[in-house]
């Protein structure tokens, strides 16, 4: 015999159902907790990293406190989905007890891997762009789609190697993966450019490769210029304002995509809450200028 | 040509053993050289998770100071890698490095600090379970002791140290030079109880008796055995205080064998 009082069935649904608005949201750290729970700034959504708000205490507070008025998408860094071993069950779970707790407008994670011989190698790293690797990811997506009940966002990655015997482009990997399963893909176009300026590809060719109605999200943020030995690396840092020429990709990226949920992500050298709300506005006006000017419909 | 599993474990090897032969081989050319490339990677590596040690043990960064505390942690990083994503559980095994680990032999009492910092941050991210209410005492006070036992709360530690780690502990955190330089380090042992209470995380140094009358429990040891390791006390207020303050979750009731004549 047990006596314990059960904490409340997750089935049931806690909020006001919100989903994701097309308008400019912003990427909430820890140190902007206390301030976006107790002012209750004018943003239109907020994103979160699903691992930061595993387990219980003050963070998943915070976060249930701040989902009461906000839509909430949670962005996760540890499903792996490119993993050519089995997903890690225990953390699929996490995931599932978070999007319960949360009831998220949108659910992401990364077209890439961080798990091999069950090592967690705490980055995002590059897949060979093989046949084989599509099928893996394929298949990842596919149970954690089950698993989750939902669709999912797969994100483009930024990268700074590719493998000789990758046999497809990125941007026709990241189409079939939303092809065959269904997923919906999350743009970010920082990482494009980063990605393409690494490697020397055409920006512009890679979201016109997209398939316009399975993208519902964009990211945009800031990456660093690291000089090495004379020759210029791009990192994808999200540590200060976006750079003009990304600015100038997602208004390509707009024309072409139509107006889509916009995010600001800045992750590492956090300014203030002021600083993130600029770089959303400036978002809130692009997708405005779109939206009058272009009519861009998806098709 | 290398199929996933095997690309994936020659990068494994590179990012944790620096071992990089392999992996090497199957990087398409460019203006980078493939250790360039990686060296990407392996920064990425070692920053995230040395930043995951640094908020999970900040008196023990504070103690060595950040450029022994990288140090330390890119050997720990190597040798343990996390084996999930979820980094907040991360650095189970960094107190025992600590312990062996021989530039920090002069700091006999930091292993004991380490373990106390990974008590308290298992109490931060502890799963949220509602307590015990004191009417449960109600409900157990004509039930034979020893078919009694109780669940702790997730977030509920007890720890031991040699040292006055929680006086250390405190001393660091407050920013307290005065009080940090006072201590005596022959001052232990401690009696620790970490929990997350309403209000945060809480290390309280407790009583012997009250302190192995707790554990016994949380052991999941029966009421009547916890009774035992401290005859003479005030069970009903240890356990009374106990509840209070919300240390357990709940209790079972097991059968036992009647004798029947």
């Amino acid at each position: 015999m047990l006596n314990a009082r059960q904490a409340p069935s997750p089935s049931a649904a806690r909020y006001e159902r919100r989903s994701i608005p097309v308008g400019a949201g912003i990427g909430l750290r820890f140190p902007h907790h206390k301030f976006v729970a107790e002012t209750r700034p004018e943003v239109a959504w907020f994103e979160v990293h699903t691992e930061n708000y595993m387990g219980g205490g003050t963070p998943l507070r915070y976060l249930e406190n701040i989902r009461r008025d906000y839509p909430i998408s949670l962005h996760g860094v540890g499903l792996s989905l490119g993993s050519a071993e089995r997903l890690d069950r225990a953390h699929l779970k996490r995931v599932r007890d978070v999007a319960a707790r949360i009831e998220p407008g949108l659910l992401s994670e990364h077209l890439s891997w961080s798990i091999a011989g069950g090592i967690y190698l705490a980055d995002l790293l590059p897949l060979p762009m093989t046949e084989e690797a599509l099928d893996v990811v394929c298949w990842h997506v596919d149970e954690v789609q089950d698993a989750l009940g939902r669709k999912i966002l797969a994100e483009n990655p930024s990268s700074y190697l590719q493998f000789a015997h990758s046999t497809i482009p990125e941007w026709e990997f990241l189409r079939a993966v939303a092809e065959r399963t269904g997923c919906g893909i999350l743009c970010d176009v920082n990482n494009i450019y980063v990605s393409a300026c690494n490697h020397g590809w055409d920006a512009s060719a890679y979201l016109a490769a997209l398939p316009k109605t399975a993208v519902e999200e964009i990211h945009l943020a800031g990456h660093a210029v690291k000089e090495i030995n004379g020759r210029f690396l791009r990192i994808d840092d999200h540590g200060s304002r976006v750079s003009p020429e990304v600015w100038r990709l997602y208004e390509e990226a707009l024309a072409r995509f139509g107006c889509v949920p916009t995010l600001i992500e800045w992750d590492t050298n956090i300014p203030d809450f002021t600083v993130l709300q600029e770089e959303a506005f400036q978002a809130e006006r692009a997708l405005r200028w779109v939206e009058e000017h272009c009519h861009a419909q998806p098709a | 040509m290398p199929n996933l599993l095997e690309t994936q474990h020659a990068f494994l090897r590179a990012i944790v053993t620096r071992d990089t032969v392999a992996v090497t081989e199957q990087i398409a050319d460019g203006i980078f050289t493939p250790a360039e490339r990686l060296d990407v990677y392996r920064n990425t590596f070692l920053s995230v998770l040395t930043n995951a040690l640094r908020i999970s043990f900040p008196a023990v960064h504070t103690l060595v100071g950040e450029e022994f505390f990288e140090s330390a942690a890119q050997y720990f990083v190597e040798a343990e890698p996390p084996h999930c994503a979820y980094l907040n559980a991360y650095g189970a095994g960094f107190a025992d490095f600590l312990a062996q680990f021989a530039p920090a032999a002069g700091l006999p009492y930091l292993a004991d600090v380490a373990r106390l910092e990974w008590a308290v941050n298992g109490a931060l991210h502890a799963e949220d379970v509602p307590p015990l209410e004191a009417e449960a005492l109600a409900d157990i006070a004509n039930v034979p002791p020893e078919r009694v036992t109780f669940i702790p709360h997730p977030s509920v530690k007890l720890l031991l140290p040699d040292y006055p780690a929680r006086k250390i502990w405190h001393a660091v955190i407050a920013e307290d030079d005065a009080a940090l330089s006072a201590i005596d380090l022959s001052n232990g042992p401690e009696w620790l109880l970490i929990e997350r209470g309403a209000n945060g995380v809480e290390v309280t140094a407790l009583a012997k008796s009250e302190w192995r009358f707790a554990y016994a429990l949380c052991a999941g040891e029966s009421l009547a055995s916890a009774m035992n390791a401290v005859p003479d006390r005030n069970i009903s207020l240890f356990l009374a205080r106990h509840i209070a303050a919300g240390r357990f979750i709940g209790f079972r009731l097991s059968g036992y064998q009647e004798m029947t004549p």
